[in-house]
């Protein structure tokens, strides 16, 4: 498997986490947001939107719209909030470590 | 791969999982179609930014929340396992009849009949080598009590006594390992007894 596939897949909880955390959004609209900015298997977002449901990070609520299926809307709780905020900390942090390791490295 | 297809890998491959999370996920790639379908784009399209539906299928099975508390269903009051365990364990031991514990007791007692005069002796050699040990480290103490009361003093008695105490302390070293054996082989003997006499499996 591709190295960055491995990247992205760590990095989607906390992307689909902070998107929601900006406004409800529901799974199609997660994921057309998503592939913006990273190139991911789509399909994956759902998995990872369970878990985050089953872990009580997020709850769901459905949505008429119209001219089609009802929209499942995600929404993060307040521990879903603790818990992204807590991620960005620590994805801050080893994104500087691993840069600093880099640039470290390059110099030699 | 259009969308049957697609729906239909995926559902192969999510067959591990209890039908009603199976189902709640096909719904959701359902209505991906849907809306990508109306976004104007084709199924093979939307199946192929999907990505392949058995590393999907992958994803959605490792990655699955299991509650970390263990879930009862019909008894919330449920103790866990580990305490559960125990009394299963003396029931297996309580099985042993009657007639099997005095066979097993009588066995022993011939057993140590012959076994324990035989660590007894072993001990007994041990002790001799402790003993000798003292007697070689403090034989300069005989000679001089010897000097003291004026039998006068002999070079040979000198010599010989810085002899023993070298054989003393290599002795002593000696004793210490032996004595450590002899504790340790007595303990486990015991221990083996206890057991045996108990039931227990008799080993470990």
């Amino acid at each position: 498997m591709d190295i960055s596939v491995q990247f992205k897949k760590g990095a989607l909880e906390l992307c689909v986490l902070v998107l929601i955390h900006e406004h409800d959004r529901y799974g199609y609209e997660l994921a057309q947001s998503v592939s913006q900015h990273i190139e991911v298997a789509e399909g994956a977002l759902y998995p990872l939107l369970r878990r985050l449901v089953g872990e009580g990070y997020c709850t769901t609520y459905l949505q008429e719209s119209t001219g089609g299926p009802p929209r499942k809307y995600y929404k993060l709780t307040p521990e879903g909030e603790h818990y992204m905020k807590r991620l960005v900390i620590e994805w801050k942090q080893f994104v500087k470590s691993v840069s600093n390791l880099i640039e470290r490295g390059s110099r030699l | 791969m259009n969308k049957d297809q697609f729906m239909a890998q995926l559902h192969d491959h999510l067959s591990v999982l209890p039908p009603e999370e199976r189902s709640e996920l096909m719904e959701d790639y359902e209505a991906h179609f849907t809306f990508a379908l109306q976004n104007g784009k084709t199924e093979e399209e939307i199946a192929h930014e999907l990505g392949h539906p058995a590393e999907l299928a992958k994803e959605a099975i490792d990655g699955r929340f299991i509650p970390k508390e263990p879930v009862y269903w019909f008894n919330p009051e449920i103790p866990d396992p580990g305490p559960v365990q125990a009394p299963v364990q003396q029931q297996s031991v309580r099985r042993r009849s009657g007639f099997t514990t005095t066979m097993v007791y009588i066995g022993l007692c011939f057993l140590n009949l012959i076994l324990v005069p035989l660590l007894f002796s072993f001990w007994a050699v041990g002790i001799s080598l402790v003993v000798s040990a003292l007697a070689g480290i403090i034989s300069p103490l005989g000679v001089a009590l010897d000097y003291a009361f004026g039998h006068g003093f002999f070079a040979a008695k000198g010599y010989a006594t810085v002899a023993l105490v070298g054989v003393g302390i290599l002795l002593a070293i000696a004793s210490r390992y032996v004595l450590k054996a002899l504790v340790r082989i007595s303990v486990s003997y015991w221990g083996w007894n206890v057991r045996v006499a108990k039931g227990g499996t008799g080993h470990e």
